[in-house]
């Protein structure tokens, strides 16, 4: 590569450093045993070691040490590139690698951490999608040119070719590559050998949080199988870049993490500007320097994305600069630059993937932005961009934000302040944002919370009404949040909240409150709190069939009397309910009928012989609860069949064990609902909407929760909303100050008389609104119970599920248990009689089931005795017989 | 309990505020029990009338049936004729009558640019002592709903008499406030403080009303509370006054009631009502 001696070399990785030289002799002692002493016979060395490298076959053979240098031009270290034989670049590149061994060899914190989010990239959706095309566009291509070729090699060239006609054979390769890499989410490219399943997920739209917060979701490469703590555990490079409470629990716990609330993500920038200013403002190209100036004292090597720009002698100056023509707009935003000291390099990357997030400038301990700039902010003559432009504020990488000193607040600016956070509350994401007081919170509710956040009903969207989803739940009366943060004003989920505000007294009542049950009080439910809509879509296809025939779409049959059956009474005359329509259970909404041979039969539609026969396939309500109609919609899918989309439509009041949460990681089940008149009461008549069981706070240490109660009851009081931001909010001592001044106690608790009795409680009474989410789980979608139903046509035994109307199933622990109490008789009722049981009829003689009375066997009707055993059982043997293992059956009295 | 409404010694209302929708008064000589009895039956078992069926004829506003159904039926509606009608499963029709209802009518088609705004007030009454509450002759009463142009509404309400016991759109009261012994002499209470009983615990303006015990005499612990300090709230169905009257209407019949089960009870002989097939007998 044009690096022969020794000395040049040693140079080069070691410097002048003589801990690296004693380390690199036996490199350069093994170089001399070799006996490699030129430089074309280190080059034919490589070349013998060079493996058939993909030459095609015809091709003349190439000496060894053209191999050596294609390989070394194009295959080693490839993103190095190698302009006119030139490989000095690389050479200087190879080398750093070398010194980056060496000096993680002798000392231990050279490595680089792998977890450290400066050192990681995240894949977005144009880059993904780039690569996808990029591989279909090359298929498409070789494709074509394989079937021109293939045309052209015809020995008939009597008509003029044409490759649009080619073109259009194989026109829609690239659109249904993509098409089909993004709905089923699997990524397989050629290029990168890349095969990943699940890197599109649709969109969930059940709330409005779920969306924003699927938006905001990053997804770890790293396996989950592996017990590895390091990809898990919170890294402190993620602050202010990766939300620290909003991840899953479970498997993918810290794998899965959320963007914070500013952050913005690179996309690549261009180089080519960057290199020039680099030089301009005094980088030394790499090709003029020795490997003794490289290392020397003082000198930085620059890095441009990880390619070896040159060095400089002044990094601080550079840097500095670097960093004025950005903020002045010479250079794109996003490209950072830093210097990393332990190295002695700078690196300035540009690009994309690196998450940076905003941070305002400070210049010799003060901060940039004044009072000046914010008001013209207030009256709307500037905006954030403007700042941008103005240089006020700048987008700072993980890599540079270590390289800079932060403050906090504006008071604990010092001189050697460079930046100050706009506002600390932004290390949250936008799903742990919602939580009032998160840092008075024990930190593993707020991760609860996060994940809860997103299962509540509220508002989803604007267009909510207007839309057809598969699932939609819609809260009748949404209402903001009493205790709001600012980052709810800035997601607007006070616009699109998902929760109501109850008034929440913390006592036990009634012992229907254990394990975190609640009690509501059942005027409130009267009133529409917690009331909720559910819509459900479901979808009929008006098929047509190859052979002619096509599903029809009835109005109701009649008797003969003329009357319409009970089920199809809601059935209109073009065969379908019309909005607005009461559905009861087993009641038809959609009259259809399918030809009877499902379209196979080839002479049915071509008028043949018999008129085609119908079955009934129309659309049931199988809800055990009445339902709405909402809509209907008529369609045709891409393939021109007819949709027929139904929007039903429940609305649903809170009943005995539907879900609840308060913002604070704290669900609960209803446990029972209260008459209002039964329910303890303050002085001044206010009553719970919710009582909670106070033995949910010592071990859950929500003090968050705690104070929400407060503030909300303090600005219930006063009449406005309070803001319960993370290290802001509203201060407790105001809030108890308001309560006081309005004739409450400044402890939040009251005198409650009992609503039974009319006596005074025995303890006062911590109350206060709190903002209540109604999670989507509830028990009249999950209530199941059956006694006699369907069961599986194999086995005989009782389906699974409660969709197909299932057997609630003994399972192995269950067994166990009735094994250990002895209870057999039991045992077999529930694994046999009650579940498949089957009469068979063995022959003693030779123990192979036969039919009654008869051996088929031993041709006999001697000793034919009948038993009972499972149907399961039964089809066993028969599957051993048909793979020739004949299992006996051996009689005995018992 | 039958002799205290003439007795002196009986129970006394003294009316310490009156308006429109409140009222403030202390219920003296008688038992925890009968105070908190009536305020359970202020909350619980005042009828009045409220709209309990709604029969959509077109309703193409963005509220679907049963969202505006629900916000009908909390409409309080005048109700100091509630005696008049029966409930319904005591009536003898078969669906609903006069004697035991009243209709509404609500036909309201938005045809001008921008939102129109639809009122309780508009509720058309087939009764004109059945209307939806207002506050004075200007108020419109309470937003049912919003058209935009083009949408429609026709709609037909039966109004039922009910309590709120069934449910709350029934109850005529809002808030109910009470309290007995502001001093705390009986002691029910036990005070939390932090330095202060008299500083950290105001007394409420009944303690005015009281006398408070000499601290250094001898605690009595057989005393029993016998004033209690009302301050009622209702939602405008019913004159506060009214209401309080109506319930101890209402407390005096189901007492009556007890009364004449217990009797029958201890007399099975004189009891004419009873069947002799009901098989518990």
């Amino acid at each position: 590569m044009g690096l022969t001696s020794d000395r040049e070399i040693a140079q080069l990785i070691a410097g002048e450093d003589p801990l690296f030289l004693d380390l690199l002799l036996p490199t350069l002692e093994e170089g001399a045993a070799s006996k490699l002493f030129t430089q074309r016979a280190a080059l034919d060395y490589i070349g013998s070691k060079v493996k058939g490298m993909g030459r095609r076959p015809g091709a003349a053979r190439r000496a060894p040490f053209e191999d050596a240098l294609d390989v070394l031009a194009n295959t080693v270290i490839a993103h190095v590139p190698v302009i006119g034989g030139d490989f000095r670049a690389k050479c200087v590149y190879v080398a750093m690698m070398a010194r980056r061994v060496l000096q993680a060899v002798s000392r231990e914190n050279m490595t680089d951490d792998l977890d450290y989010l400066g050192n990681k990239r995240l894949e977005l959706a144009g880059q993904l999608i780039a690569l996808l095309f990029e591989d279909l566009f090359k298929r498409f291509n070789s494709d074509l040119k394989l079937n021109v070729d293939k045309v052209l090699k015809k020995p008939n060239v009597a008509n003029a070719f044409d490759v649009y006609n080619q073109l259009q054979c194989h026109g829609d390769l690239i659109t249904q590559g993509l098409t089909r890499a993004i709905s089923t989410g699997n990524w397989s490219l050629k290029r990168f050998k890349m095969d990943r399943a699940g890197v599109t997920h649709i969109l969930s739209r059940l709330s409005y949080i779920s969306a924003l917060g699927m938006m905001t979701r990053i997804s770890s490469q790293f396996e989950k199988t592996r017990k590895v703590s390091g990809p898990r555990a919170l890294q402190p490079s993620q602050w202010g870049m990766l939300c620290p409470a909003d991840t899953p629990e479970g498997e993918l716990c810290g794998l899965v993490k959320n963007l914070a609330l500013m952050t913005h993500i690179t996309t690549d920038d261009e180089e080519e500007p960057i290199r020039r200013v680099a030089y301009a403002l005094g980088v030394e190209d790499v090709s003029l320097i020795t490997g003794r100036e490289l290392h020397a004292e003082g000198t930085h090597i620059v890095f441009l994305n990880g390619l070896i720009l040159g060095i400089t002698r002044a990094a601080l100056r550079f840097v500095r600069m670097f960093r004025m023509l950005r903020r002045s707009g010479r250079i794109p935003a996003f490209v950072s630059v830093y210097i990393d000291d332990h190295r002695n390099t700078v690196n300035i990357s540009a690009d994309g993937g690196r998450i940076c997030r905003p941070l305002i400038i400070v210049e010799n301990g003060v901060s940039r932005i004044k009072d000046m700039h914010i008001q013209e902010l207030m009256s709307g003559k500037l905006q954030f961009d403007d700042f941008l432009r103005l240089g006020l504020v700048e987008y700072l990488d993980v890599n540079e934000e270590n390289d800079c000193m932060i403050a906090i607040y504006d008071k604990e600016i010092k001189t050697y302040t460079t930046h100050v956070e706009i506002e600390p509350f932004t290390l949250l994401g936008a799903v742990a944002g919602l939580i009032p007081y998160p840092h008075h919170n024990q930190s593993p509710r707020n991760t609860y919370q996060s994940a809860m956040g997103k299962q509540a009903i509220g508002a989803i969207a604007y267009n909510q009404l207007s839309r057809i989803d598969t699932l939609l739940y819609l809260m009748v009366y949404p209402q903001q949040p009493m205790v709001k943060t600012k980052t709810i004003e800035l997601i607007n989920y006070d616009k699109l909240p998902a929760g109501q505000n109850g008034s929440v007294f913390v006592m036990s009542y009634s012992g229907y409150d254990i394990e975190d049950a609640l009690v509501i009080n059942k005027s409130s439910l009267d009133r529409g709190f917690g009331r909720c809509q559910v819509m459900r879509k479901f979808t009929a296809i008006v098929r047509k069939y190859a052979n002619g025939t096509y599903d029809r779409v009835l109005g109701p049959p009649r008797t003969s009397e003329g009357k319409i059956p009970e089920k199809y009474s809601e059935i209109d005359d073009d065969g379908m309910a019309c909005p607005g329509t009461r559905l009861e259970y087993g009641k038809l909404y959609l009259n259809k009928e399918s030809p009877s041979d499902g379209g196979n039969d080839i002479n049915a539609g071509t008028g043949g012989s018999s008129a085609v026969q119908y079955r009934s396939t129309p659309l049931t309500f199988k809800y055990p609860d009445h339902g709405y109609v909402d809509k209907v919609m008529i369609t045709t899918s891409e393939t021109d069949q007819t949709l027929i989309k139904f929007l039903l439509r429940q609305t649903r009041r809170p009943e005995l064990g539907d879900k609840f949460s308060s913002r604070h990681g704290q669900k609960g089940v209803c446990g029972i609902i209260v008459q209002q008149e039964d329910l303890p009461f303050t002085d001044r008549g206010i009553y719970p909407d919710i009582i909670m069981n106070p033995h949910g706070f010592p071990s859950r240490m929500t003090v968050g929760k705690l104070m929400e109660f407060v503030a909300s009851k303090a600005g219930a009081v006063k009449g406005e909303l309070q803001y319960g931001t993370c290290f802001g909010g509203s201060k407790m001592e105001d809030m108890c100050r308001i309560l006081v001044e309005n004739g409450y106690s400044y402890t939040g608790k009251d005198y409650v008389t009992s609503g039974i009795t009319g006596e005074p409680v025995g303890a006062y009474i911590f109350n206060g609104a709190t903002y209540y989410q109604r999670l989507k789980h509830m028990v009249a979608d999950k209530m199941h119970a059956r006694a006699r139903g369907p069961r599986a046509v194999l086995t005989r035994q009782p389906t699974e599920g409660r969709s197909r109307d299932g057997g609630l199933r003994l399972g192995e622990m269950e067994k166990d248990c009735l094994i250990g109490y002895g209870a057999s008789m039991l045992l077999l009722e529930r694994l046999m009689i009650s579940s498949d049981v089957f009469e068979v009829h063995v022959c003693e003689t030779c123990g192979y089931i036969g039919y009654k009375g008869w051996c088929q066997m031993c041709r006999s009707s001697k000793s034919m005795v009948p038993i009972k055993i499972p149907y399961a059982c039964k089809l066993l043997f028969q599957e051993l017989q048909a793979m020739n293992i004949m299992p006996r059956l051996v009689m005995e009295d018992i | 309990m039958d002799g205290h409404v003439n007795d002196p010694n009986g129970p006394r209302i003294r009316i310490r505020h009156l308006d429109e929708t409140s009222i403030d008064f202390v219920l003296s000589n008688t038992h925890l029990s009968v105070a908190n009895s009536l305020r359970r039956t202020m909350i619980a078992e005042v009828p009045t009338m409220a709209i309990d069926l709604v029969e959509f004829h077109d309703n193409t506003s963005m509220l679907v049936d049963e969202y505006l159904a629900h916000r009908l039926g909390m409409v309080p509606l005048t109700s100091h004729t509630v005696d008049e009608f029966k409930l319904t499963r005591d009536c003898t029709c078969a669906d609903y009558c006069k004697e035991c209802s009243v209709e509404f009518n609500l036909h309201v088609k938005c045809t001008e640019e921008g939102t129109r705004t639809v009122y309780s007030t508009e509720l058309i009454s087939s009764n004109k002592d059945v209307s939806p509450v207002t506050e004075g002759p200007d108020d419109k009463g309470i937003i049912l709903l919003k058209l935009r142009k083009g949408q429609e509404i026709n709609i037909h309400c039966i109004a039922k008499k009910g309590v709120a016991k069934e449910h709350a759109k029934w109850s005529p009261c809002a808030a109910v406030g009470f309290e007995y012994d502001p001093h705390n002499n009986l002691r029910h209470l036990d005070y939390w403080f932090e330095k202060s009983v008299k500083n950290e615990w105001p007394l409420s303006k009944n303690a005015q009303e009281e006398m408070e015990n000499d601290p250094d005499a001898p605690f009595d612990f057989k005393a029993e509370p016998t004033t209690f300090y009302y301050n009622v709230e209702t939602v405008g169905s019913l004159k506060p006054q009214s209401l309080v009257y109506m319930a101890t209407r209402v407390l005096q019949e189901k007492l009556g009631g007890l009364e004449l089960a217990l009797d029958e009870d201890q007399n099975p002989e004189s009891n004419a009502n009873m069947d002799d097939t009901e098989p518990w007998v």
